[in-house]
């Protein structure tokens, strides 16, 4: 996973090598982006649009998703909820990266009392079932893709706050830190120019492997009811939806569900290959 | 770096694979036991249920189902809505219909030891009557005054008005007889969990969000009088599952894990009768899957807004896609078309009239449209708030049957929220207010239109009620229905439930979805099986394994 250790932000230049597998995760990723931004331009059906007489067909050339109970068009449903599935996957895995980093950042360079409460106060949330979070959240909030947000965002902070810390633990005590101390530069100047930058490089490859758990953590909860509100095609949603009929018409699951690993797989691929580029740019 | 080999083409085979797989669910080989195959005594029937209740006696009907196992009642209702003797021999009302008298069998008693008398009947009068059931207490309201024990095995029921159905109504699960002794001695929790009856079955153990076990009463001596025959059960327990998820139910009962499923959704029924499992399906009497309109706050205080919503659907479309023909449509908003009283005109009322809805709404005011097609008024978008307990309430199917009411009411230029609410919220009661909807939707089975006594009496301060889910009140609509309740003439009876009915529908107060359906899957090496006709609930006294 993290490699912890930390060196002065690299200069020199390095040779990349672009691998297939970035190449292939980055536009499957763009894809999602464009059926997020414009899904009208990758399907020409109205997600929403009930035709009881083509209720429950099988994939063909005409539905490549086959349609639901209503005959609603499952591929263009798919298309129309990238952009709620991928805004509460990438809300998601920001609001707990921005959760880590302030859990993480007091942990690391607060006192001994406040770091130790903090700590203590990751462990709690840490023990805590993100899907028992989630009902919580759900009974006080209600259903909407904002609950789904804070729910998982919330679930998966306290182990990124971990790796915050342990990065800004590490940076802190750098030589080049030391350096810098030595020139007689600021604490501030010390925190923004040298600790966090190089404690939070990594959370970019974090992030972008975020964004597919949480979306993979978001359909998770919409599949037992916790999700959006119908006629939502949030993926999540539409796995819930296609539940009752997969025995019969089980396109309605197993489809959507498909995409969502692909997703959940080109983020992943991404985000792991962002971090050995950022790793071999450290070491260079 | 560690090179990661792309998984598509492997992910693309699983899921064409599970496609198959999972198609392939439907097909099956026959489960017919062989020709000659005998009774077999005993065993364990293991049955799948939809939903687990608090508690096993109360007023849900989920809690009727189960009660009925294990308690008794005064009487039963036969598949020909005749009432018939259950602990009750013989019952007769007095000339001025104010006093009901019955006669108890002999020699019956509660598992506790305790006698079942005319005491222990009058106590449980007055333990309903004070809210012991919620259900039984809102059908005695306005009517019960007192019970008396006139000898041993003689009780009689006095009523501050004449009610006709006032025996009728007893059938109902709501009313099961508990030992006096239990509830006088034991806490509310061990009432709750395992009341003591005179039942076919005991309560034994409960796993909570797993299964209860039902085991014989073997000194069962009370069945109703159509009951299948006399004496204990066939079987020696019942496995009572909760599995509440439809798909896995309908698997349970493929794989021969249960024996008998509830509530068979409408996609499987076909292939489920096809496979050779036997099919019991009841359409409860009482209000069906109805929606009604909040007349108290909001934009449906307006009855042309009302009706323009009626207009927008084209419900029976809905109903007969969704429902694949197994869930009946209903036009009537007040009962179902298989209670006593129904008024098919009440029910045809409202036919699909776009034309006509896009009138009534512009003539409202609500002329403009925004760029997604609602309407518009001084700035506000005609927004319909439309909170409903998914998996509870409604089931998968009634999920997707409301979301069809959503996209048509859209045409229109409704702004349909739903909003899927969780046991928790629905229990807070955050959506039950007047505040809570525009429109809410449910049922309440009954055994005769008496029921909208109870959804349509007025809230009032001295006498509320938080069952008018329209907060319609009206002391018409009242007067029509309390004298519906005292008609004793059947005919007359029957008309001035269909005018209440009627009336309901012309002010366009609620209208029906579909019918309430109970419906039980049974794998055919169980035998015996039936639906009670108060509610439509499994009943596995009779019940006995072929093999």
């Amino acid at each position: 996973m993290t490699d912890l250790r930390q060196q002065a932000v690299a200069t020199a230049p390095v040779r990349r090598h672009v691998s297939a597998g970035f190449v292939a995760s980055a536009i499957t990723l763009g894809l999602f982006v464009v059926a997020a931004v414009a899904p009208n331009a990758l399907t020409p059906h109205d997600p929403f649009a009930m035709d009881f007489t083509q209720a429950l067909q099988s994939p063909s050339l005409v539905h490549w998703f086959g349609t639901d109970e209503s005959g609603r068009d499952l591929f263009s449903r798919v298309i129309y909820g990238t952009r709620e599935s991928l805004a509460i996957g990438a809300g998601a895995a920001g609001l707990a990266i921005l959760v880590a980093l302030v859990l993480g950042s007091v942990a690391a360079l607060a006192g001994r009392i406040p770091a130790g409460i903090v700590n203590r106060v990751i462990e709690v949330l840490f023990a805590f079932p993100t899907l028992l979070l989630a009902l919580l959240l759900v009974s006080i909030l209600g259903s909407s893709p904002l609950t789904l947000v804070i729910a998982v965002g919330l679930g998966s902070a306290p182990g990124y706050a971990r790796m915050v810390r342990g990065q800004v633990l590490s940076s802190k005590n750098s030589g080049y830190v030391e350096a810098a101390r030595a020139l007689g530069h600021s604490r501030s100047t010390i925190l923004r120019q040298h600790i966090l930058p190089n404690a939070l490089r990594p959370l970019i490859a974090i992030f972008t492997m975020g964004v597919g758990q949480s979306i993979v953590w978001a359909s998770g909860m919409a599949f037992i009811g916790l999700g959006v509100a119908p006629p939502s095609p949030e993926w999540g949603a539409l796995l819930d939806a296609g539940r009752a009929y997969i025995t019969q018409a089980s396109w309605l699951t197993v489809l959507p569900g498909f995409v969502i690993v692909v997703l959940a797989l080109a983020a992943t691929t991404l985000g792991k290959h962002i971090q050995s580029f950022l790793e071999k740019g450290e070491k260079a | 770096m560690r090179k990661h080999p792309t998984k598509t083409v492997p992910l693309i085979a699983a899921g064409i694979v599970a496609m198959v797989a999972l198609s392939g669910c439907s097909a099956g080989g026959s489960i017919e036991p062989a020709a000659n195959a005998k009774q077999l005594t005993g065993g364990t029937v293991s049955y799948g249920h939809q939903q687990e209740p608090a508690c096993v006696f109360g007023g849900w009907i989920e809690q009727a189902y189960l009660s009925y196992q294990v308690l008794d009642n005064l009487v039963s209702l036969d598949k020909d809505h005749n009432i018939v003797p259950w602990l009750a021999e013989t019952w007769q009302a007095s000339d001025d219909q104010l006093s009901w008298t019955f006669t108890l069998k002999e020699g019956v008693s509660f598992t506790d030891g305790t006698p079942v008398n005319a005491e222990v009947i009058a106590y449980n009068f007055d333990y309903w009557a004070a809210g012991g059931n919620s259900t039984a207490a809102v059908w005695l309201g306005g009517y019960y005054e007192s019970a008396e024990a006139v000898d041993d095995l003689t009780v009689k029921v006095n009523l501050a008005k004449p009610y006709p159905l006032f025996a009728e109504n007893l059938t109902q699960s709501y009313f099961g007889v508990q030992s006096q002794q239990a509830l006088e001695t034991r806490t509310d929790e061990e009432n709750c969990a395992a009341p003591i009856g005179s039942g076919a079955f005991t309560v034994g153990e409960w796993n909570r969000g797993e299964n209860i076990i039902l085991h014989r009463n073997d000194d069962y001596t009370s069945p109703p009088a159509n009951a299948k025959h006399d004496g204990p059960a066939y079987v020696e327990e019942v496995d009572w599952k909760f599995i509440s998820d439809a798909t896995t139910r309908v698997s349970a009962l493929r794989a021969g894990e249960a024996d008998a499923i509830y509530d068979v959704p409408a996609i499987e029924w076909k292939g489920v009768g096809e496979q050779g499992y036997e099919q019991l399906k009841y359409v409860t009497p009482g209000r069906p899957q109805q929606i009604s309109f909040n007349t108290a706050k909001g934009i449906f205080t307006d009855e042309n807004l009302r009706k323009a919503f009626v207009y927008s659907l084209d419900r029976k479309s809905i109903v007969d896609t969704i429902g694949k023909g197994v869930i009946p449509y209903e036009g009537n908003g007040a009962v179902s078309q298989t209670t006593p009283g129904y008024s098919e005109k009440a029910a045809d009322a409202y036919s699909f009239d776009l034309e006509k809805a896009n009138e009534l709404l512009d003539a409202a005011g609500w002329t403009e449209r925004d760029d997604d097609g609602y309407r518009v008024k001084d700035g506000k978008t005609l927004d319909v708030q439309f909170p409903y307990s998914g998996g509870t309430i409604i089931n998968a199917d009634g999920a997707s049957i409301l979301q069809g009411v959503q996209q048509q009411a859209k045409a229109a230029g409704f702004k349909v929220n739903l909003i899927p609410i969780p046991p928790s919220a629905a229990a807070s009661g955050k959506y039950s207010g007047v505040d809570g909807y525009d429109i809410s939707v449910g049922y309440w089975t009954s055994v005769n239109a008496g029921i909208q006594y109870i959804n349509w009496r007025q809230n009032l301060p001295e006498s509320p009620n938080n069952w008018n889910s329209a907060f319609y009140n009206d002391p018409e609509l009242e007067d029509l229905i309390v004298r519906a309740n005292s008609a004793i003439d059947l005919d007359e009876q029957n008309a001035l439930y269909a005018e209440a009915q009627e009336y309901i529908a012309d002010r366009a107060l609620s209208v029906g979805l579909y019918d309430r359906l109970s419906t039980l899957a049974v794998n055919p090496s169980l035998k015996g099986v039936w639906q009670e006709s108060s509610q439509g609930g499994p009943v596995f006294h009779d019940a006995y394994f072929v093999g």
